[in-house]
């Protein structure tokens, strides 16, 4: 009793003073985690700026002032046009980086929050006297007090203990409670009973403690560490995003020296050929979708959050629509987390009993005068109460003081027969054993409500075959009758048959005491035990389990018709998570595991081809001995698994061996240790309710309801936005084609330039970005919940096929339809198509100026240069009309246009409207501006492309509906995108 | 996902081998001839549809228009005015009068220009009546005014075939733009002036510069054929020689043509410069 006298000499020595407080915490540094490093925000901010597309648009920009620079060192008075393009590529640049940055940071803001932790408190003894302080302050060798319900502020040494149990199961993957004394249990510090760590909680009781660790000195501050430096995946969506940027990138760069090569071996002065370049890399730059990715995906962040998955960072959403395998907890997550009366057994029968959320349909039958014994033990051998002032909640979210299975009788009885308390204090309690795990058994006694009946009630629960032991009759139909073999059997058939499900169970007993022995007024001595605690009479079973959620079912469907494997991952017992396997769907109802075909087939299991059995369940031992191999035959050839006796850290090797599948793993945790395995997949599920910090810190998303719904509906949206932004790229891609065509043409045909660089800049920046953003809004298409997740690494983003249909197919007929409509503005002013092939070298001379058109009149430049203009908004017009087409046909991919609604989505018209004013805006008002090379056009060249834009609808349709008709044939292989 | 690792070379290039060509599954560039055959097929026809479609959207265009009049003017509702001889690059003449090659092709421009005028390209045309619009809108076919080279006097190169070159005194012909359906009102003449430079003295013919109202309107190369446009031809007389000048010549006396536009240099005028040495 070395320590006990220490306490004494502590507490009168009064713990430490203020200047050693002081001393310590200078030297150790406030007891705090030090959060992981973050990346500076002006590393971020240049990040944004030169990454992707950005660093194409700085080149244009340079080129743009080196074109200048050619033509100023020839010509002092050189038009300053290529300047200003430059800068104005450089303002895009900055302006769309800076959206990035904002878009980016705001998201990280509403994450930043969640992992920002609670300033707690702690009682120390300090000076000679107790004062509450913040953890922060805390030094080692601070004596604290803690009691139930505290976190414990650091790691401690127990001291003294009343009755001390904390909850572990954050830091080592146990959930029961562990008692904590004073005593050395263990050598390793994790396992003795004397050492209470950072971060768990104290359950009940209270101890006195010495600080030994503080900070990332803790036992949790090292796992954080660890944490910390497994790194973290790429998301796929960033490496799509990337791989999408590469193939433009690289088509832009080719295409843009190819024909500088050509310009330049067709005699064009390098400066036009330089120009030309910048034309073309612009054409090929969708500028405005970096823009409408970040905003879509922070759509989807937000809507997410809506229904209480709060994503971390943007691109998660989409690694979530991928996830192909999801390793879920089963405690809170796919089940309720509390224990819930499930099944009743008594007059020789099994009764079910309402386990969903708020079990207002009991539908046992409660005639029996069994019933009424057995619901009077319920309700009086139960210490379990209400917590105070909580009249308006609802009988099943009011708080208990009392442990789970208590909780859930009690709160089972409240349901059916009201208000408990009242009850109790109408047979007030004379004594009362609690429940130990020596005993096995809870026993009170009671006097009775009935005030003619001076007997007392002894009333007990415990282990079923502790109670059997203690019984001599049992009660039938309200009718004691001795308990003969077969009786016995039946007890027994009902115990297994309850035990098979995973269910907790819990025997009833009682005995009305002889009055002649037991008056009023004798006096209980539970020490002693002055009372029978044999010959009892036996009532009934009672089974609770933790329920799985009543949503939870339809999600494992829909996972399962997605393609997507769940696996269950529980510390629990084989059994238990078996049966809540089972119920949840996880296990399907006509697989078998390679232990039930033995059974059926009675062989041995040995002898079980494994292949034969779908399901799997393997425990924690089992996996310990399992090599890399092994795991991954397991995981490949079973297609339901469950993982049971798993400690967190296994977790880790799980994910790892789905990650050998090639699979995109989602994983969720709650705990500190969890957080590897949560760092390590491919998206972190922490649980926002029980979650502990560094969970929380660790996962990409955090589910506010610990719902395992929550997730099947993030996996939806996931691949929503996976599907639009495919169909934002398509719809960008598609005119790029229609801005590189004229550069194409005109240095092949020799006609004047179709467009110029500012019209593609205003498509770019202005008519697209709101349809593109407005499709980040578009509804689901009916297959997205039925089809397999998508290969990382074979299905892309960007794949081929929206590649060659948005480029060569749905591109090239914008750009006929442009050239239509250019065309048709130099007809109608006088230039014929014929006239207008090979006329460049004329038309550009700038001394030219009586330049003969199809009829015989002469153009100055400036009325050709005008009449040029008119032709890039003829253009420009045109490309915006087929882009209404374009941005409708984009809706869907696979149904048809009317399925999908046309205004379902009010966002696309918001976008078309835009499209329609800012071109308007542009070519009626801001015409007169020199530099925007925009003319006010006649209004009957509005509809010169409308027919190609009919056109390609059409086409789309027809396109959608082969593919719809053909699954499977060259057309959905070669048009499907 | 472990990271990529870097490849060997020999891998890599295998790799592109069998992209190119696969003898396995017979894949040449990742698709079976087959494959190709398909694609090559569905874009052959898809770009056979595309050009059926521009034709025929550009064949109702084309028969929209009329062959003889474009279908709007609005874009040269004034017509500019250039010159003859046209110096390389900018409108800057560099003469030696000592040396013919300095101006010899100017001679040669103004000839090839002048030829449209000869008296014996001009038997059809019919005299008209000075001094008034000739409107035949519904004659048919329309009637081209003569423009007797006579007119141009000393610059007609009737007399002197170097248009005074040899002498040091060039003549430089202004013409206003053909525009269909163009009716000057007013009496346009054209007026030219010395902006730098002195010591010169400009004669123009025919005399004030005139544009006579007959030659207009113009209706187009198809209707109104043989149409010569009205010339004005100004002589520089250099007073000494081995100087600089800038000449501007405007369209004046008409309210409808215009000539002091800020962003078209040439609209209703021209300014050209002639340096001269001996």
């Amino acid at each position: 009793m070395k320590k006990n006298s220490e306490v004494q000499a502590l507490r009168q020595l009064g713990g430490l003073t203020s200047t050693r407080v002081a001393e310590l915490l200078a030297q150790n540094g406030p007891n705090v985690l030090t959060p992981p490093k973050e990346t500076p925000e002006i590393i971020k901010f240049l990040k944004e700026m030169v990454g992707g597309f950005s660093s194409l648009l700085w080149a244009g920009a340079v080129l743009c002032f080196i074109a200048y620079l050619i033509e100023f060192s020839k010509d002092k008075s050189a038009s300053m046009d290529n300047v200003y393009l430059g800068v104005v590529l450089i303002v895009v640049v900055i302006l769309t980086g800076i959206f990035a940055y904002y878009q980016e940071a705001k998201s990280t803001n509403i994450i930043a929050s969640f992992t920002k932790m609670i300033p707690r408190k702690a009682f120390v003894i300090r000076d000679g006297e107790k004062r509450e302080i913040p953890a922060e302050q805390l030094v080692v060798g601070d004596i604290v007090e803690i009691k139930g319900g505290d976190q414990i502020p650091a790691d401690i040494r127990i001291l003294a203990s009343h009755g001390c149990k904390v909850d572990n199961s954050s830091l080592t993957g146990e959930s029961e409670p562990q008692s904590r004394t004073c005593h050395i249990t263990h050598e390793n510090p994790l396992e003795t009973k004397n050492i209470s760590f950072y971060s768990t909680t104290c359950l009940e009781g209270t101890a006195t403690g010495m600080v030994i660790n503080t900070g990332d000195r803790t036992i949790i501050g090292r796992i954080a560490l660890l944490a910390s430096s497994v790194g973290h995946e790429k998301t796929p969506i960033a490496i799509e995003i990337e791989h999408f940027v590469h193939i433009v990138a690289g088509v832009a760069v080719s295409i843009g020296i190819m024909f500088f090569i050509i310009a330049i071996c067709m005699k064009y002065r390098v400066l036009d050929a330089i120009i030309f370049l910048i034309g073309i890399i612009l054409a090929n730059v969708p500028e405005g979708l970096v823009a409408a990715v970040t905003v879509s995906l922070s759509l989807t962040a937000k809507r997410m959050a809506k229904k209480n998955c709060l994503v971390k960072n943007l691109e998660a959403v989409e690694t979530l629509g991928s996830t192909s395998i999801i390793c879920s907890d089963k405690t809170g997550t796919l089940t309720q987390n509390r224990m819930t009366v499930a099944h009743l057994w008594f007059d020789n029968q099994v009764y079910q009993a309402d386990t969903s959320e708020d079990q207002k349909d009991q539908i046992f039958d409660q005639s029996s005068a069994t019933w009424a014994s057995l619901s009077k033990i319920v309700t009086l051998c139960n210490r379990a109460e209400f917590a105070p002032s909580q009249e308006s909640v609802p009988i099943m979210k009011k708080v208990v003081m009392g442990d789970a299975s208590e909780a859930a009788l009690l709160k089972f009885s409240e349901v059916i027969m009201g208000d408990v308390i009242e009850r109790r204090k109408r047979n007030r309690k004379v004594a009362e054993i609690p429940f130990n795990s020596f005993n096995k058994f809870q026993l009170s006694i009671h006097e009775t409500e009935d005030p003619d009946d001076k007997r007392f009630l002894l009333v007990m629960k415990g282990a079923p075959e502790r109670i059997m032991e203690k019984c001599s009759t049992i009660m039938m139909h309200g009718q004691e009758q001795p308990l003969d073999e077969s009786t016995a059997a039946a007890f027994q058939t009902a115990y297994m048959e309850l035990g098979s499900l995973g269910e907790r169970v819990l025997g009833f007993c009682h005995l009305y005491l002889p009055e002649d022995e037991f008056p009023d007024t004798y006096s209980f001595d539970v020490e002693s035990m002055n009372f029978p605690t044999s010959d009892l009479c036996f009532v009934g079973l009672i089974s609770l389990i933790d329920p799985p959620r009543s949503t939870v079912p339809d999600a494992v469907m829909k996972c399962r018709s997605a393609g997507i494997k769940v696996i269950m991952v529980t510390g629990d017992h084989p059994i238990t998570a078996k049966a809540i396997a089972r119920s949840v769907g996880i296990i399907s109802a006509n697989s078998e595991t390679v232990e039930e075909i033995a059974k059926r087939l009675k062989i041995p299991v040995e002898q079980v081809n494994k292949r034969e059995a779908k399901a799997a369940v393997v425990s924690g031992m089992e996996l310990k001995e399992m090599s890399p191999e092994e795991l991954d035959e397991l995981l490949t050839y079973h297609t339901e698994i469950v993982f049971a006796r798993t400690s967190p850290q296994q977790k880790l090797i799980i994910v790892e061996g789905c990650q050998r599948q090639d699979a995109v793993v989602a994983v969720t945790g709650d705990g500190v240790n969890d957080s590897p395995a949560l760092k390590k997949a491919d998206i972190g599920i922490a649980m926002g309710c029980v979650g502990s910090d560094a969970a929380k810190n660790a996962a990409d998303m955090v589910l506010l309801d610990d719902n395992f719904s929550s997730i099947v509906t993030g996996i939806e949206e996931g691949r929503l936005i996976f599907d639009n932004l495919k169909k934002i790229i398509a719809f960008t891609l598609t005119k790029n084609i229609a801005e590189l065509i004229p550069f194409l043409i005109f240095i092949i045909a020799g006609v004047p330039l179709p467009i110029g660089t500012m019209a593609i800049l205003f498509i770019d920046l202005g008519t697209d970005v709101i349809p593109s953003i407005a499709l980040a809004y578009e509804k689901a298409e009916s297959d997205i919940m039925s089809r397999k997740p998508r290969h990382k690494k074979k299905d892309r983003l960007a794949n081929h096929q929206l590649a060659l249909y948005s480029y060569l197919q749905i591109g090239i007929l914008q750009s006929v339809g442009g050239f239509f409509a250019y065309f048709t503005v130099y007809a109608v002013q006088g230039f014929k198509p014929d006239r207008l092939l090979y006329l460049r070298p004329l038309w550009e001379n700038d001394s030219l100026n009586d330049l003969e058109d199809s009829y015989g009149q002469e153009w100055t430049k400036y009325q050709r240069k005008y009449l040029e203009c008119t032709g890039y908004t003829a253009y420009f017009v045109a490309v915006m009309v087929q882009q209404i087409a374009d941005v409708i046909i984009r809706k869907t991919r696979i149904n048809s246009i009317f399925r999908q609604g046309l205004f379902r989505n009010k966002y696309i018209w918001v976008g078309i409207a835009s499209q329609i004013i800012i071109a308007v805006i542009l070519s009626c008002g801001f015409g007169s501006i020199p530099i925007l090379n925009f003319t006010t056009l006649r209004v009957q060249y509005w509809f010169a492309a409308v027919p190609y834009a009919i056109v390609i609808w059409l086409y789309d349709e027809l396109r959608k509906l082969l593919i719809r008709l053909y699954p499977g044939s060259w057309w959905d292989k070669t048009m499907y995108y | 996902m472990t990271k990529d690792e870097k490849k060997p070379f020999e891998q890599t290039l295998g790799e592109w081998k069998r992209f190119i060509y696969n003898p396995g599954s017979g894949e040449i560039l990742g698709r079976t001839a087959e494959s190709w055959g398909l694609i090559l097929l569905f874009y052959l026809a898809f770009y056979g549809f595309l050009a059926a479609l521009f034709s025929f959207t550009m064949w109702v265009m084309l028969q929209t228009l009329n062959d003889e009049t474009p279908k709007y003017r609005d874009q040269i509702s004034s017509p500019g005015l250039t010159i003859v001889p046209k110096p390389h690059g900018a409108l800057e003449f560099s003469l030696n009068v000592s040396k013919p090659s300095s101006y010899e092709n100017h001679i040669t421009s103004i000839t090839n220009f002048l030829r449209a005028y000869e008296s014996q390209r001009q038997e059809f045309h019919i005299h008209c009546r000075n001094g008034t619009i000739f409107e035949q809108d519904d004659v048919s076919p329309k009637k081209a005014c003569r423009f007797p080279l006579e007119t141009l006097e000393t610059c007609s190169g009737l007399k002197d075939e170097s248009y005074g070159y040899y002498e040091g005194n060039p003549c430089i012909f202004v013409k206003m733009n053909r525009i269909i359906g163009l009716r000057p009102q007013g009496e346009p003449r054209i007026a030219c002036a010395v902006k730098e430079g002195k010591d010169v003295k400009l004669v123009t013919f025919p005399q004030n510069g005139n544009l006579d109202l007959m030659y207009y309107p113009y209706y187009g190369k198809k209707l109104h054929v043989g149409y010569l446009q009205p010339l004005v031809a100004v002589q520089v007389m250099f007073l000494t020689h081995k100087q600089e000048v800038t000449i501007e010549c405007k369209v004046e006396g008409s309210p409808n043509l215009r000539n002091e536009d800020d962003r078209d240099k040439f609209l209703g005028r021209v300014a050209f410069k002639i340096s001269l040495t001996q």
